[in-house]
């Protein structure tokens, strides 16, 4: 047969098409047949996989991070590679890991279990230190290495400033569940829950992959430098008045902008699991909203608000004190038992006499008196966003235990209780206006990047505003006629004392201690604070014009600083220009 | 009848050459399948070590049995970033921050240290905005348009880009 002329260039095709095939085959082969495909393909389509989002972090409202998260790390032995266990206890305890915990791990684990968490929540250094132990042992000969050993990281919680604001922050426990304070109260949302989740395996997926979304980030209206300035006052204080405890808060009085807040005990809340030594018993994590006490005489700016706002009395009008008042057929005596003769209802705030308020409640009358006192929010929580607020309690003609002579002491402040935020929330509406604010602490939270700020709320309206003026300007009044200790050179500011008895779980008073509140706020034409200041039994002093009234001064000191708030005249020079 | 059968056999091209022109067409075609497979074949391999690469950042546990000894991973990443935030806000503590100031010589102020001066305009210090701040979110995937968008965009968007850069003076 004869070959055509070209049949080389047809066989030479033939040739490179089938080579060009056989080495696709074998490639396919060779890809197909590789360890990295095998183990993918062992995945399926779909594999399991557990996110652990971290925990949102929580700001000041000038951005510093009160409460951010760290790495702490899981440790595990895989025990179907036969570690060998004298090795891999001795390496855990070299790097500092408790063996008891180990040991109760180990012992809680079934005999045919293949996998041990053998310790969690280890420091990152402690971890670090294990992890170059098993580098070092890794290949031993004798096979006492440690390449059994697995490590996963994840977050805890931390919190930088210590014990800074941690009446406020509350804390979160390793099971990543908030307690108390704001991280109790927003742990919904703070919480980026731990989720296990089908990803697709498949590359060419990767767009289905689960975006498991962080807890959100918050921004408090807490000023950390306002809140360690109020914490270092409240710390000398009780050193030199002896006091048992101390609370003080301090709020923006248009906003509701809880600036600081604070009592004692405090406690660092990286070590969270001291809680019961710091706190024995029934003592509360955050006096300012969890004790209700009977405040005393602050509560009297209240009384003469409400009598001034129903037209009952006014500034110049007289009261004949004689020293005590029968109200209900109970005799009320003013704090020194003398007669003050008389008095105009400055004097009367001035010289904090129990009878002329007691006065003034029986000539509002129960009903009257009693408006106003809800009004101003007495015996319902504020609401405010902190976790484990109590109400406080404030008895109503009509309830088993309230007797008319109630009406006369409840004008002072006593018979009654409430919270130092229920009583600050209470003089927002004297220091704003008459329009009572609502009490809050997270300023913003952050939402998809995007920041949400929480906007002011008025709770209501108890007295006009000609009604908050006159009673600021005659607290204001008050304090320069009596040259109070509160006093700031150059500021304007109204305040009241509190001194008041403490009463027996058995009924009556306690005849030595006594519980010390200062309320006040300024400068006068343009509030920007509200401070309250309660010192729990006093033991240098009894008065709280003596023992409180200066503490008050350091703080608004502290906080015309923080706030750059110019004097009065420079104020009034910069606003009349 | 004789004439017309010679002009057609005249005409008519040679059997071999007929049978090579076949085998020539059926080659262009079985180039141009392998042309478009190719390209197919290269676009999708690209696509599949993009999504791999993403997918190792992402979630490295999928492919390595010690997650986190995979150094540059998203996970890593951000982890070492939380922890490197909390170390510094707890360098720039309320009490660091003053122990430091007083070993430098600075004192706390006092309302009588201070001097307000009026500046128009000036404004005034505001609360913090996080807003741009995506410390704590995970960014968002970003695969190239190449892996996605088709042909007939990819064209199209050539032809956009290069009429846009014609327009440039």
């Amino acid at each position: 047969m004869k070959r055509l002329p070209n049949a080389w260039r047809y066989l030479s095709i033939a040739i490179i098409m089938a080579t060009m095939g056989i080495a696709i085959l074998v490639q396919i082969v060779r890809v197909q047949g590789s360890q990295e495909v095998a183990g993918v393909i062992d995945q399926g389509d779909f594999v399991w996989k557990d996110f652990y989002p971290p925990r949102g972090e929580i700001y000041d409202r000038n951005g510093h991070l009160l409460a951010g998260n760290k790495t702490v790390y899981e440790i595990g032995l895989d025990l179907t590679a036969n570690p060998d266990m004298p090795t891999v206890m001795l390496a855990l305890q070299m790097s500092g890991i408790d063996l008891n915990e180990v040991n109760y791990r180990i012992s809680q684990e079934p005999p045919t279990a293949k996998y041990i968490t053998l310790a969690d929540f280890i420091s990152a250094n402690k971890a670090e230190l294990l992890i170059n132990l098993q580098k070092k042992a890794h290949g031993d000969p004798t096979g006492k290495n440690l390449d059994a050993i697995f490590f996963k990281a994840h977050f805890a919680r931390s919190y930088p400033e210590n014990d800074l604001a941690s009446n406020v922050l509350g804390f979160v426990t390793q099971d990543n569940h908030g307690y108390l304070g704001i991280e109790e109260k927003y742990d919904n949302i703070l919480a980026g829950l731990p989720v296990r989740m089908l990803v697709p395996a498949d590359p060419r997926r990767v767009t289905e992959y689960p975006n498991i979304p962080p807890g959100q980030t918050i921004i408090l209206t807490i000023d950390r430098e306002i809140q360690a300035s109020i914490e270092q006052i409240l710390d000398q204080a009780l050193k030199s008045t002896g006091a048992s405890s101390g609370t003080i808060v301090v709020m923006d009085p248009k906003t509701g902008d809880i600036l600081a807040m604070s009592s004692t005990p405090r406690m660092n809340l990286n070590d969270y699991q001291n809680i019961s030594t710091i706190f024995p018993g029934e003592t509360p994590f955050n006096r300012a909203i969890s004790q209700a006490y009977e405040p005393g005489s602050v509560v009297k700016i209240l009384t003469m608000a409400g009598a001034l706002d129903g037209s009952i009395v006014k500034p110049d009008t007289v009261y004949f004190d004689p020293g005590f008042i029968v109200v209900g057929g109970h005799r009320i005596e003013d704090w020194n038992g003398q007669p003050w003769g008389y008095q105009d209802m400055t004097g009367c705030l001035a010289n904090s006499l129990n009878d002329c308020l007691a006065w003034v409640a029986t000539q509002m009358g129960n009903d009257l008196f009693y408006s106003y006192m809800q009004r101003f929010g007495l015996g319902h929580a504020t609401g405010i966003d902190l976790a484990q607020e109590t109400t406080g309690r404030l008895k109503l003609p009509g309830d088993s235990d309230w007797s008319p002579m109630e009406l006369g002491t409840n004008a002072f402040g006593q018979g009654m209780s409430a919270t130092p935020l229920q009583m600050v929330m209470a003089a927002s509406a004297l220091a704003n206006n008459g329009q009572m604010v609502y009490p809050q602490v997270l300023y913003a939270q952050i939402q998809d990047g995007k920041q949400i700020d929480t906007k002011t709320q008025i709770v209501g309206t108890p007295i006009s505003s000609n009604t908050a003026h006159t009673i600021s300007d005659m607290l204001a009044n008050a304090l320069e006629s009596e040259s109070s200790g509160a006093l700031i050179p150059g500021y304007r500011i109204a305040g009241k004392t509190g001194t008041a008895q403490v009463p027996l779980p058995t009924g009556g008073y306690d005849q030595i201690n006594v519980n010390a509140s200062f309320i006040g706020w300024g400068p006068l034409d343009d509030p920007r604070f509200i401070v309250y200041i309660w010192l729990e039994k006093p033991q240098s002093n009894k008065a709280a014009s003596v023992v409180v009234a200066p503490i008050f001064k350091q703080v608004v000191e502290t906080l015309i600083v923080s706030l750059d708030i110019p004097d009065d005249a420079t104020r009034l020079e910069i606003s009349g220009r | 009848m004789n004439n017309v059968t010679q002009i057609v056999q005249k005409v008519r091209q040679a059997p071999w050459r007929v049978q090579r022109q076949w085998i020539g067409l059926f080659l262009l075609g079985l180039v141009v399948i392998a042309m478009v497979a190719g390209v197919y074949l290269n676009i999708t391999v690209r696509a599949t070590l993009a999504g791999r690469e993403i997918q190792m950042l992402r979630n490295p546990s999928l492919l390595n049995p010690f997650p986190d000894s995979q150094p540059n991973s998203i996970s890593t990443d951000q982890r070492i970033n939380t922890e490197l935030e909390t170390q510094l806000a707890g360098l720039t503590s309320v009490e660091s921050m003053r122990q430091r100031a007083e070993a430098m010589g600075f004192q706390a102020i006092t309302p009588g240290d201070m001097i307000f001066v009026a500046v128009p305009g000036y404004p005034e210090q505001s609360t913090v905005d996080l807003s741009t701040s995506s410390s704590n979110h995970l960014a968002a995937p970003v695969i190239l348009p190449e892996y996605t968008e088709s042909w007939f965009d990819y064209f199209l968007n050539q032809q956009v880009s290069s009429a846009a850069s014609g327009a440039q003076p």
